[in-house]
This record gives structure tokens, sequence and C-alpha cells, in this order.
């Protein structure tokens, strides 16, 4: 978002710049201006046309649908962009997801629910419940880091392998107790209006609560990737480890975090998910890491590592969201959200890459 | 020290290999029983009431997870027929086609040991090419006939309650759970149908797909999953484009299963509707899972159609220990359940508040 707003304020600058250039130089410019801005443009380009099918697809009602949609999605990439900034990656994190989420829904059941997974639990309180999560999901991100930082294994192998346990154990936390498997689901109140009680209502539509969860997360993640030594740190980290490591960076500590931060904000989803969906199952987040994964890198952040804002994730979660209810509301098969969705990261990917081979 | 900590883990390995090779060299093998996917919440109440049963019954099995893919059930069936199983009981992950079906069978016939499919539909020419070969299962159109029939004689009976904007027609969403899955297949067309034939002996209008430029009429889990989290986001968008103040309010839901109908629900309640003491919009599933039964008590969801996992646990155990003592497959079953010696078909109920 930093950059549209230089890009508003030094325009008449650079438009008195532009008019001196040469044509070929003004060419680039433009090129240029229409590459870096690439996804904005589809995001605009896909609005107006959707817009002019359906109207209602600018109703405020819809509006916060796809708001909201994009709030639950955004913790879950905020935390994998920070791996995908190390230039690794962390496929864990949609079973993360689920468990946590099962967690959650397992320690608040209403008391009088008749297949309680702990029939003799009393009403948890939510902080409780919440701290327990994220321990889980911090020590989850501990042991992913932990791997790829201590003996250099590609994220992509060390985060295959949680993934798989975590999944497992899901399927073991679920035989607990009453609940033999079935979805977890009589949630407690407290709980489910916590996450998608109404935030506030503008022109009669409510909007829920973790919309405003994700807004403070998306500010603290900016704040942590951009104003701390820790921030800098694993930017320099991604960009170059060796020179990271030269210059007084702790390597070692720096991935572990960077890790268990992913954990825990794969947790915040997975809490979020439990309250929103209100009935969880060994299915729970299950591809989420994929759409995760593929918002940050539409967003800009780069596999080659290095490179990353957080303004350019929300972006690409946003996208994602816009295609899948755009889809809808234009009564669009389904099947062409894959084919869409492939097409865009393809070209996010293509035009970021660009920028790198520019370079050199 | 690495190396040693190596070797110990090589060796703890082996010897967990050694203690599983003990247990089932004797006894005539295993019972190896193969699920299509441990996270489905409906097939794990059919396993833990199998496991129940076949312990009960004295016998040693053993349970595989095909997490959904049919070539690991495939290979699962290997390595199972190689340790010596006595039996497969085999909950088939590929229905869209014969050929996997088949191709367990031929295996079976090759070891000559006998197949017992359940839960999901094998056709009646598969199971027949073996002589050890049943199906154990619903009559998978059921759920969808009475579905319908559940939904269409609530219309009738509040009809005007349910048409929110008093147009004189009931709009509607379904919600499908899987592509090409011959039960998601069936329960999203009699549902439908069926709820149909009801309003018309009525004298009421057909329902309407709430979306007229979708030609398929109905939605459906791209992963294949019957999520609620899918049913959750499609509904989340529907309500919207679609309200009361627009005149459009989508006026009942159908779900291919309860977690499906779980989350339109939540979605619903999100929106203010399907709450205690406000506005209901009818939501229907299949499975009867505990979630959906507390839901229909509340009043939250209004009916759902009950599969009898018990029931075809037991159905499953017995038919085994009649192979194991040279019996016909189905002595000692109830015989209106049984269908020309090749099926047996679990019968399925109403779920409902009343």
């Amino acid at each position: 978002m930093g950059e549209n707003k230089s890009l508003n304020g030094g325009l008449w600058s650079r438009f008195a710049e532009f008019k001196r250039l040469s044509g070929k130089d003004k060419r680039r410019m433009v090129s240029d201006l229409i590459f870096n801005n690439a996804m904005f443009i589809i995001i605009a380009v896909a609005i107006v046309f959707i817009a002019v099918r359906v109207p209602e697809f600018l109703s405020l009602s819809s509006i916060v649908n796809i708001v909201s949609l994009t709030a639950a999605r955004l913790p879950i990439a905020l935390g994998v962009g920070g791996a995908i900034v190390l230039s690794g990656t962390d496929i864990s994190a949609g079973r993360v997801v689920g468990l946590t989420a099962c967690i959650a829904a397992s320690l608040l059941q209403v008391t009088n629910y008749p297949k309680k997974m702990f029939p003799d639990l009393p009403t948890m309180p939510l902080i409780v419940v919440l701290l327990a999560v994220l321990a889980v999901g911090a020590v989850i991100g501990l042991i992913n880091g932990f791997f790829v930082a201590k003996f250099k294994l590609h994220p992509f192998i060390v985060t295959l392998s949680t993934q798989l346990i975590v999944f497992g154990s899901v399927l073991m936390y679920l035989m607990i107790g009453n609940n033999n498997g079935q979805t977890l689901s009589g949630l407690d109140p407290s709980y489910t209006d916590f996450v998608r009680g109404t935030l506030f209502r503008i022109g009669g539509v409510a909007v829920p609560r973790y919309v405003l969860y994700s807004a403070i997360l998306t500010v603290i993640m900016w704040f942590v990737w951009n104003k701390t030594t820790f921030g800098k740190n694993m930017f320099a980290v991604g960009s170059n480890e060796e020179a990271a490591n030269v210059s007084g960076v702790n390597v070692f500590r720096t991935i572990v975090l960077v890790f268990v931060l992913a954990g825990v904000m794969y947790a915040i989803t997975g809490f979020i998910e439990g309250g929103r969906i209100a009935s969880c199952s060994a299915n729970t987040g299950l591809n989420y890491e994929g759409d995760a994964i593929a918002a940050c890198v539409i967003g800009g952040v780069s596999f080659v590592g290095g490179t990353g804002k957080i303004g350019g994730i929300v972006t690409g979660v946003f996208l994602l969201q816009l295609i899948f209810v755009g889809l809808n509301f234009l009564s669009v098969s389904a099947n062409m959200l894959y084919i869409i969705k492939g097409l865009i990261i393809l070209t996010a990917c293509a035009i970021d890459m660009r920028k790198y081979l520019a370079r050199k | 020290m690495k190396r040693f900590l190596c070797l110990l883990l090589a060796a703890a390995l082996c010897l967990s290999f050694v203690a599983c090779g003990k247990k089932n060299s004797k006894n005539n093998g295993e019972i190896s029983v193969f699920y299509f996917t441990y996270s489905d919440a409906y097939i794990s109440s059919v396993r833990t009431a199998l496991d129940k049963a076949l312990k009960n019954a004295g016998l040693k099995f053993n349970d595989y997870d095909a997490n959904g893919n049919q070539s690991s059930q495939t290979e699962q069936i290997d390595v199972a027929i190689s340790k010596g199983s006595q039996a497969l009981v085999v909950n088939v992950v590929d229905t869209g086609s014969d050929d996997a079906a088949l191709n367990i069978i031929d295996k079976a016939r090759a070891a000559n040991i006998p197949v017992i499919f359940f839960n999901r539909s094998v056709e009646e020419s598969v199971v027949k090419s073996y002589d050890k070969c049943v199906f154990v299962g619903t009559d998978y159109e059921m759920a969808g006939h009475m579905q319908g029939q559940v939904i269409g004689d609530y219309l009738v009976k509040n009809f005007d309650t349910v048409d929110l904007n008093k147009d004189g027609k009931i709009s509607y969403v379904m919600f499908k759970g899987q592509e090409g899955n011959m039960e998601a297949i069936a329960r999203t067309r009699f549902a439908v149908e069926d709820a149909d034939k009801i309003l018309t002996e009525a004298g009421k209008p057909k329902l309407q797909f709430y979306d007229a430029a979708n030609a398929n009429k109905y939605l459906v889990d791209q992963d294949g999953l019957w999520s609620s989290a899918a049913a959750n986001n499609y509904m989340g968008t529907i309500l919207a484009k679609y309200s009361e103040s627009n005149k459009n309010m989508v006026e009942l839901v159908i779900a291919n299963n309860d977690e499906m109908a779980m989350g339109a629900v939540s979605a619903l309640q999100g929106a203010g509707y399907n709450k205690q003491g406000g506005k209901v919009i009818p939501v229907f599933g299949v499975d009867a899972t505990p979630a959906a039964q507390t839901a229909i008590a509340n009043g939250s969801m209004i009916g759902t159609i009950k599969q009898d996992a018990e029931g075809m646990a037991k159905v499953i155990a017995s038919i085994v220990d009649n192979f194991r003592n040279d019996r016909k497959p189905f002595d000692g079953i109830e015989e209106s359940t049984t269908v020309g010696g090749w099926r047996v078909n679990i019968p399925y109920s109403a779920y409902t508040k009343e």
C-alpha cells in the first residue's frame, strides 16, 4: 500500500519528469508502471467486470462478506509469509490450523452437549484455551524452525514431515474421550460470540469480530516486519544467509523465531476458524497452506527470499477471495476458479521474477 | 554419538516389526478392514462400532486408512494379503468406476479369501463376479428419497412460514459433497425430485433453485470433502447477495451431509438467522451426527437422515464370522434386509424433532 501513496504524492513531479524522457524511456516507464502494479490492475479490472455484470457485487453486504472471508484467511498467510521471506515455505500450515481448531473446539464445547469430548470439563475461560492453542502452534513452529536452522534441511521437507505428524495427531486427538472421531460441535456461545459476534453494523450489515482481530494482527505483523531488529534480521537472512551471519545476525535464532511466529499465526487462524465454522473435523484446514502461499506469492513475497510486504500479502488474500466470491456471483462453474487462480499465480510469479532478471 | 543413535533407532524399528510379525503369524491371520478415510465423521462411527464388534467376537483385526486415495488403498490390500489376511473388509475409495473394486476382487480371488465391501457403493455385477464377495451398504438412493420426503412433508405443513417473500414459491440451495460420487449424485437429485413430488401433490409449486443462472442447480465442495467449511463459505457468499430486504432470500437449505448442513447453519447464524427464538431458514442434512442431533433439538436445523453405523458394524462382523465358519454369508441376518444373496441394506430412518 505504501507504494501507492508515494505514487500519488509525487505524481506531478513524476509527470514532469516523464515529459522530459525520450520515447523509448517513456514506453519503458509505462510498462514498468503497469507491471509493478499488475495485481492492483487485475483487482480493479475484476471488480469492474463483475460489478457491471452483477451490480449486487458492490452492495454493502457483499463487500462485508469479501472482507470477512479475507480476514478469516489472513493470519495463516501472514505466518507463512515469514517462511517465504527466508526463501523457504511451510506446508504444515493447514494441518496446524486443523489441529488447533479441533483443540480449541474440544475445550470449548457446551457443558451439556451429549457427546462432549471431555464430559467433566467445566466451561473454560477463553483466554486459557487461546493460550493453550497458541502454545501448541508455537511448539510445532519451534520444531519446524529447529530442524530447518540446525540441520539446514529445506523447509519443504521439514514441514512435509510435520504436516504428516500433525495430521496423525489430529486423527488421534479426535478419537479421545466421548468424541469417537466425530465432528466437534456444540460450541460454547462465549467462544462463537467472541469470534463471529457482531463487531459493529454498517447499514444493517453485521461485521463479525474476527475482522478486527485480523486487522490487529496485520498491524502487529507490519510492525514486527518493518520496525523491529528481528524483522530486519529476517530479511537479511532471507536475502543472504552468509552475509547476515558475517554481519553478526544470529541466523539460528532468527529462523527458529520466524517459524515459531508462523506457528502462532496458524494457531490464531485455527482458533478463529473453529468458532467461525462451528464444526471442526480432521478435514478442517486441509489445503489452507496452498491458498496462503499463493496469496503471499501474488502479493510479491518472493520465493527468491528477502523481499515481501505485509500489504502485499493482504492484497494477495483479498484477490483470491474476490475471485471466489466473484465467480459465485457470476454463477461461473467453480472449476474455473482453479484455472483462474493458477493463471494469476503464474502471472504474479513471472512479473516478480522479471524484476530480478532485469536487475541481473 | 550420532551413529550410535541411528543404530539404536534402526534396532528399535526392527524390533517393533518383529513384534508385529509375531502377533499375526498364527491364528489364520488378521481380518483386514480398509477405510476410505479416517477423517469422515460417519465412517469414524462405523469404525468404532466395527472395532468393538470384531473385538467382542474375539477376532484379530487391523484397520487401514486410505486417506481418500484409491492407490494407497490398493497397496494396503497388497500388504495385508502378503501378511496372510483371512478376510478383506473394504470401504472402497473409488466409486466412480468398477475397476478399483474388480481389481480388489482379483487380488482376493488369487489369495482365496472373502471380500466384504461396505458403505461406499459397488455394482451388483462386480460383487456377483466372485462367490466370496458381498456388499453391506445402504440403498444409497434411499437417503436422497427419504430426505426429499422429510423436506416435502415439512414444507407442505409450513409452506407460508418458509415462503419469506410470499411469492408462492420456495427458493432453495443444494450443497453437494463431491463430484462423481454416486451417493452424492443420488442425494442431490432425489432430495429435490421427491420433495417436488410431494409439493405437487399438495397443489404447491416445485422448489426453485435460488440462482436461476446456475444450470447445475447445486454448489459442490471443490475439494470433494463434504466439508462444513465449503458450505459455510458458499452460504456466506449467498447471504451477501440474497436477503429478505432484496426479497430474494434463500428459503431452504439442503445439504448432502450433516457437516455441510452445520456449515450452512453457522453462516446463517452469522447473518442473524437460526438462533434460538429467531427466524429459522430450514436446513436439512444426512447422517444424524451428534452435532446435527443437537442442532435439531435446539431448532437451528430441521431434519436429517440417520444411517445406522452400529447396525452396519454388527452385520459386517456376523458376515465375517459366517465366512470363517464356512456358513452361508447371510446366515442369521434379518432376511428382509438382504437382496438377492449379494447385498445387505442397512435401513435409513428420518430424524426430526418430533
